[in-house]
């Protein structure tokens, strides 16, 4: 539906480089990346708010890159929601129908059972500034789907909500995806957001995408070192290649405690013999184990002690110090795995890492 | 003294000079003048060509200022700067000097042509609103782009997303929002107008029933040494223009609430 063919924009001195993307009917795609990566600027390309330099945008088969946004059709909800103040909530829905010259049995339908599935009936005759932050988003999102776009473009418009609001509007887009087909493209740098909505995840940073791939590739895998930084693995160690079949690679990894085979993953970069590379695993994938239980097959076994435990909410992080190194492992538990294991700092623990979870990074 | 004060003082010290100078007035204030003023044909004259002049200088020039402020408070376009620098060519040349200026246009073959096949400005009502109009013109793109910055370009950028074209999102989102910044930059430019004295006796002249506006009929009194017919009609001018300025202020302070 979306495609984006090595699409470069400039920003004053900031630059979108050779950007590629693709969304296809009815996908969840998200892009995530950290404030400043050009995630806005390349939506305001998308939109045609913003000339691209080179590089081509088709939609639906079309080369639009040149083409006015007005005549893009495609539906936009803005970081700030930009409600018209000067225009009740009822003529901000029909906005769009009315500039795109629909006729009203084309849109009327539409518009009535968007108002219906998101609850803003007893609100069409007010003023947006008279509204609550929950119901501005759902009057930004139904005036977005009025005119029935086949894409929806959202930037970071949950991201000054509180948690229980984003999670009921997550779970509002969803359905109204579901219900109506359209595609969404969203941009955030909210993790838990990007993985929660999209299908499919590409991650900008400055000003490049470095990995698209379905939800649970990303997640699991990050192409590169910069991605597994921002993608919140700070489980990051360096070591040296000592030994490469192709499919493991043995590396010289001190913080961890010597040799560490590590599985090679498709699409990372052959390593060769000396190299410097990185292992990494996330927090989630550390086990704690019990001492004398026998390690399982392809676990590496760390013997150390608790140096911290930081609480932050319903996330609890214990930090791990294997004996004899200076390095320092987060692994991720829950409050009830804190109290029924007592755990204190200084405590004395053994943990697993299994080596499916340990990721190379070779560049 | 806190420079708090200092400032507060200083904001009442503007308040008294101007005060002071109107107050004084009143030491020659004489009613049965003001009566015999407002019951003149050839003072009542002057008002009406005052108020049809200044409406109509204003009209011309909001016509093409506010396009005009638009492209300015919008778009980075060539030539924008010299554009941005020209506004203040009325203020700096002097209204007299600016009056001399469309004297001598018209006195060169074009503004001789212009006069010949379309309109006679020289002594002339259209004088008195094209000197008007040139006097004007300047602030009242400075006014009105004033007002449309402080419209976020966002709204239309929305709009332009949503679907509608430059001008539908000019037409309906940045002009109503920027509509009391508009309204009160044309009472200004309007009051400005109705008080432009130097350019409008260059160009149109100082003839009775003809093209005497308001401040030139005050000069010609004083000229005859009439200082209480001078105050009467400084009186009219002063309740017309404070009256149209006291409106601009009225519809800035509900812009900020």
């Amino acid at each position: 539906m979306l495609k984006l063919n090595r699409v470069c924009a400039q920003a004053g001195a900031f630059q979108l480089k050779n950007i590629t993307l693709e969304v296809s009917e009815g996908e969840n795609h998200v892009l995530l990346g950290p404030s400043g990566a050009g995630k806005s600027t390349l939506l305001e390309v998308i939109i045609g708010l913003r000339p691209l330099t080179e590089g081509q945008v088709l939609f639906r088969g079309e080369d639009i890159s040149h083409l006015p946004a007005e005549k893009r059709g495609m539906g936009y909800l803005p970081q700030r929601l930009d409600l018209f103040p000067h225009l009740t909530v009822r003529d901000n829905i029909l906005y769009g129908p009315r500039s795109r010259r629909l006729r009203p049995s084309d849109y009327e339908p539409v518009v009535t059972a968007l108002i219906e599935a998101t609850g803003i009936g007893g609100l069409l005759d007010r003023r947006p500034d008279t509204l609550s932050g929950g119901e501005r988003q759902r009057v930004a999102l139904v005036r977005a789907l009025a005119a029935r776009p086949p894409l929806l473009l959202l930037d970071e418009p949950f991201s000054a909500l509180n948690e229980s609001l984003r999670h009921e509007l997550w779970h509002l887009l969803k359905n109204l995806q579901k219900e109506y087909g359209f595609a969404v493209l969203m941009i955030t740098h909210d993790l838990t957001e990007g993985f929660f909505i999209g299908d499919r995840v590409s991650v900008l940073i400055d000003g490049e995408i470095r990995q698209t791939g379905d939800r649970e590739t990303v997640w699991r895998g990050p192409a590169t070192l910069p991605v597994a930084e921002y993608l919140g693995i700070r489980n990051l160690f360096p070591g040296e290649v000592v030994k490469n079949t192709g499919e493991t690679v043995l590396v010289n990894c001190p913080a961890l405690g010597g040799e560490i085979l590590a599985n090679r993953r498709p699409g990372i970069a052959e390593p060769t013999l000396g190299q410097t590379v990185h292992l990494g695993i996330r927090a989630e994938f550390v086990a704690l184990r019990n001492k004398d239980h026998p390690p399982k097959a392809d676990e590496l076994v760390l013997h150390g002690e608790f140096t911290g435990i930081t609480v932050a909410g319903t996330d609890v992080t214990l930090l791990f110090q294997p004996g004899g190194s200076d390095a320092v492992l987060e692994i991720a538990v829950n409050r009830r795995l804190l109290r029924r294991f007592g755990i204190r700092v200084g405590y004395p623990v053994t943990v697993g890492l299994a080596r499916r979870d340990l990721l190379l990074f070779t560049g | 003294m806190s420079f708090y004060r200092v400032t507060i003082a200083c904001a009442f010290a503007v308040l008294a000079v101007y005060a002071l100078l109107i107050l004084s007035l009143f030491y020659f204030l004489d009613i049965s003048a003001v009566w015999e003023a407002l019951s003149s044909r050839r003072v009542l004259f002057s008002v009406e060509i005052s108020l049809v002049a200044a409406t109509l200088a204003t009209f011309f020039a909001l016509a093409l200022a506010i396009p005009a402020a638009y492209a300015l408070s919008r778009h980075e376009f060539r030539g924008r700067e010299a554009v941005d620098t020209i506004l203040e060519f009325p203020v700096i040349v002097s209204p007299a000097a600016l009056g001399a200026i469309i004297l001598v246009f018209f006195s060169n073959p074009v503004g001789a042509w212009i006069q010949e096949h379309t309109l006679q400005f020289v002594f002339a009502f259209a004088g008195i609103v094209l000197a008007q109009f040139i006097a004007v013109l300047g602030i009242a793109v400075r006014f009105l782009k004033s007002a449309f910055d402080q419209v976020p370009s966002r709204y239309e950028m929305v709009a332009r997303a949503l679907g509608a074209s430059p001008l539908r999102a000019f037409i309906t989102i940045s002009l109503p929002l920027a509509r009391r910044g508009l309204l009160a930059s044309g009472v200004l430019t309007w009051a400005k107008a109705l008080g432009e004295f130097g350019a409008t006796i260059m160009v149109a002249g100082t003839m009775a029933m003809r093209t005497e506006t308001l401040p030139i009929a005050i000069y010609m009194r004083l000229a005859s040494a009439d200082v209480k017919g001078t105050v009467a009609l400084i009186l009219v001018l002063l309740a017309i223009g404070l009256s149209a300025l006291y409106v601009g202020k009225l519809l800035f302070r509900e812009r900020n609430v």
